[in-house]
């Protein structure tokens, strides 16, 4: 029996991965093999987990299994592979046996940063993600969960930029969750990468989303919080980073703002505050491959461009206070602002509140 | 004795000649009804009783039988009161008669329409004002018509039209008294009350005035997304008092059809204000199209030329929703029954208005959304794709934080200075279009489209970075271009310039929203 096998066994036996990881620290999976054929006994099994075991302890269900893999396009690593993403192999908590996959294996090989969030997201939040993860994927992959709200917007961004992205999957390959984001799933299959340490068929649950949140952590060198509450998943995100002996940073956000406490908490912890992607950079001492400001284009403002950027300089206003301020008609201010946003200069903080900088 | 009274009835809002036939015979004394009246017409004969009795009239116990030809359509109402009543006077020749008894021919060159009161009395009836129509294009000359619905006469020229307190009045007017015909006037005389919100009155939200007056200004549907109390039905209010005024021909269509459902207001007879319908949400779909056993004007039919407001859209059912598709697009609506097919005007502009999500706070700048992204998604799912994309602009309504205005700033600009400058707009598309047949650049076709909306090198490329930057769709494409047209129409401009797009671009707002 090959070892990668016997991973393969282990996994469809679907026996939690914490307790497989007990038990192998004892044992190899082959003494366990061997053991499940003779007296088991010895080693202390409870009934349920020595049934789940035996009940795929056949060469033919392991050979059934790979051939059910292959028909479906779903390749799998296990950790007896060298391929095997070797952060994940080096974090000591709880690694998982096997990792089924689409996609492009490699770029999991590549510096990795996990970034995670809410899935009831703010403009704001959105305005982050969208903002730090488009110059972030140009050193690093992006990892991060497929869940609504942040994670999908930091997938989106990345893909965007061009850059990698690696999805770690709550269920089984056949269940993505939510089914709203099929779309962004069906493109990081096609050009990123698509992990889940779960059989295909396994459906996603309470306990399956904060057992990946490890992997998307394990993958990487950091983790950035975009926008959390105070109990959030990506809290747990962040733990597990601590406890895997990675970086955590977190974006910092209004104090009056119940999708920020969680992440302005990181920080008072000792979580490195990040505004923009440079500051991770620099974290890493790496510098950035393109120049700020890609943008080769130059922007000519006409007048009331001009004029209405110059009075965002003090800060977020809404439409009805530019109105006032900027002494132009509503007509010419509308334009104007429309005109900005879409070059990217400014952006829609949230609906009709206007504020300088944008997203590409 | 047999005797013959012209009256009119409607399908639709078509009327056709009615003849109430009236015979008297030997017999036992007994009133027979034929011709397929409906219930209010059986009940006439016990009213044309009284009515005649108490006109100071003989009701002379024979057999009677009335017949309204033609037979074999179905009649409904109590219009026919007044002529059921003539056709038995004048059958049992206590009218339309000389001193010696020789019928008169007089009856014959008027149509009667009335309904009567126990008393004799004339009373008002619903209809007059197609019927009045309908009655002119076939060549009638003169109608007698209640007092009450004197006013809706006064409008349509061509016909003399005779208003009748009570049946002696009518009787009168049989015998060949001389009477005079009701004057006619000019439709711009009526005065209708002022509306009742002007926009002077609605402190900041210059965004969204401006959206409304461009609406207003191209005839585009429009949807108003924002926070429970931030002014959506306010400014939707507004909205008709900055509409442009309305031609004659509108004005008549308009009121053909309140006529007919009898919710005209009998003091003017005439709608020359765009009406503004807001039926509630538990409007039934009847209700909202038209149709029944008695085939009635629905709401989008009341709201014809005028706005229909639709507030808290979603809660509206999916199905009474969808209907409104067909009616957007052509601008009439079809009630199909088993026993006939109706038309009916309906070319309204859709003003709707919607909470973002069910907390109402989704996007705002001031509050926390509580919602869940799954929820925000169904709640927006209530409103189908189809619908969504027959809507010009979208804007967000938020509330407006009163500190954040400056109080120099006094009275906001009045509907009348609004709608002055939309009148200019719609002139410029009405001259435009004058050979092509449509009056707003709402109703452009793509063929139109490609011809009106022209846009220089600057225009098309910031279009297309716009469509780049929120991932505009195919059909947002149309949109922006129609209402760049109008906002280029609005500036007096007769080339689309990149100042009218970007402009444009603002008010897909939900196109431009945070997913």
């Amino acid at each position: 029996m090959l070892l990668s096998d016997l991973y393969l066994w282990l996994s469809y036996s679907h026996v939690s991965t914490h307790k497989l990881n007990k038990l192998l620290s004892k044992l190899s999976p082959t003494q366990l093999w061997d053991a499940l054929d003779g007296d088991a006994r010895a080693y202390a099994l409870d009934e349920k987990t020595l049934t789940a075991l035996k009940r795929t302890h056949s060469v033919d269900f392991i050979t059934r299994a790979k051939q059910y893999l292959t028909a479906n396009n779903i390749e799998y690593v296990t950790r007896a592979d060298p391929i095997f993403p070797a952060a994940l192999a080096q974090s000591e908590v709880n690694p998982p046996l096997v990792l089924y996959y689409k996609g492009n294996l490699d770029i999991a090989r590549e510096p990795c940063v996990a970034v995670v969030g809410t899935r009831r997201a703010s403009p704001y939040g959105k305005y982050a993600t969208q903002k730090i993860v488009s110059e972030l994927a140009e050193r690093f992959t992006i990892v991060s969960g497929l869940a609504t709200g942040i994670d999908g917007f930091a997938h989106s961004a990345a893909l965007a930029a061009g850059g990698n992205t690696i999805a770690v999957l709550g269920s089984g390959i056949f269940n993505v969750t939510p089914v709203s984001n099929l779309g962004i799933f069906d493109e990081i299959c096609k050009k990123g990468l698509v992990i889940s340490e779960y059989t295909p068929d396994v459906h996603a649950s309470e306990y399956t989303f904060p057992q990946r949140n490890r992997i998307i952590s394990g993958l990487s060198r950091g983790t950035l919080v975009i926008e959390a509450a105070e109990r959030s998943g990506s809290l747990i995100t962040a733990d597990c980073a601590l406890e895997q002996g990675r970086d955590v940073f977190a974006v910092p956000g209004d104090i009056d703002k119940p999708r920020s406490l969680g992440t302005n908490k990181l920080i008072k912890q000792g979580a490195t505050p990040v505004t923009c992607a440079q500051d991770v950079f620099d974290f890493y001492d790496m510098a950035r491959a393109k120049p700020s400001g890609g943008r080769s284009t130059h922007i000519e403002l006409d007048f009331f461009e001009q004029r209405v950027l110059d009075t965002l300089k003090d800060g977020e206003a809404t439409f009805d206070v530019l109105a006032e301020q900027c002494g132009m008609s509503v007509a010419e201010l509308s334009a104007a602002l429309s005109a900005l946003v879409i070059n990217g200069l400014i952006h829609e903080k949230a609906k009709n509140l206007y504020c300088i900088g944008g997203t590409p | 004795m047999l005797s013959g009274i012209h009256s009119y009835a409607l399908d639709g809002l078509n009327g056709y000649g009615v003849t109430v036939e009236v015979d008297i015979q030997a017999g036992l004394p007994k009133t027979d009804l034929v011709g397929l009246p409906d219930a209010a017409i059986k009940e006439a004969k016990e009213r044309v009783r009284s009515a005649v009795k108490n006109s100071g009239y003989d009701y002379t116990p024979r057999k009677i039988t009335v017949n309204l030809a033609p037979a074999n359509t179905r009649k409904e109402g109590s219009i026919f009161d007044l002529a059921i009543a003539l056709g038995i006077l004048c059958a049992t020749e206590q009218a339309g008669v000389d001193e010696h008894k020789k019928p008169l021919a007089v009856a014959r060159d008027y149509v009667f329409l009335g309904e009567l009161s126990l008393s004799g009395e004339v009373r008002k009836i619903n209809g007059v004002m197609p019927m009045l129509i309908s009655a002119r294009e076939q060549g009638v000359k003169r109608v007698v018509v209640p007092y009450a619905n004197a006013n809706e006469a006064r409008y349509i020229r061509g016909i003399d039209v005779y208003a009748v307190h009570n049946l002696r009045e009518a009787v009168g007017l049989v015998n060949g008294l001389p009477a005079a015909p009701v004057e006619k006037s000019d439709i711009g005389i009526a005065i209708e009350a002022p509306y009742g919100e002007d926009f002077k009155f609605v402190k900041g939200q210059y965004s969204a005035k401006r959206a409304m007056e461009i609406a207003a200004a191209g005839g585009h549907n429009i949807l108003m997304i924002g926070a429970p109390g931030g002014g959506k039905t306010m400014l939707a209010k507004c909205l008709p008092g900055i509409l442009p005024d309305m031609s004659e021909a509108e004005a008549l269509e308009t009121t053909k059809i309140h006529s007919a459902a009898g919710i005209l207001d009998e003091r003017i007879g005439i709608v020359t204000r765009r009406p503004f319908r807001s039926p509630h949400h538990t409007t039934s779909r009847v209700a909202l199209t038209g149709g029944g056993s008695t085939a009635r004007p629905g709401e989008i039919s009341f709201a014809h030329n005028g706005v229909l407001f639709l507030d808290e859209l979603p809660e509206y059912p999916r199905a009474a929703l969808e209907i409104l598709r067909q009616p957007l697009e052509d601008g009439v609506v079809t009630v199909a029954r088993a026993a006939r097919t109706v038309e009916y005007p309906a070319s309204f502009m859709l003003v709707a208005s919607m909470n973002p999500c069910p907390c109402g706070f989704y996007g705002s700048a001031s509050h926390e959304c509580t919602c869940t992204p799954s929820q925000i998604q169904k709640y927006m799912s209530r409103i189908s794709g189809p619908l969504l994309d027959r809507i010009d602009l979208h804007i967000h309504v938020d509330e407006v934080k009163y500190e954040e205005l400056s109080a120099q700033n006094g009275e906001a600009e009045s509907s009348a200075d609004v709608k002055a400058r939309v009148n200019a707009a719609r002139a410029l598309q009405l001259l435009r279009y004058r050979d092509v047949g449509v009056f707003c650049n709402a109703k452009m076709t793509s063929a139109m489209i490609k011809r009106y909306c022209a846009l220089d090198t600057a225009g098309e490329r910031i279009l297309s970075s716009a469509f780049e930057k929120f991932g505009l769709s195919a059909r947002a494409y149309t949109r922006v271009l129609k209402v760049a047209r109008t906002i280029a129409d609005l500036d007096g401009a007769v080339d689309i310039s990149s100042r009218h797009v970007t402009e444009a671009v603002m008010y897909r707002s939900l196109d431009r929203s945070v997913k």
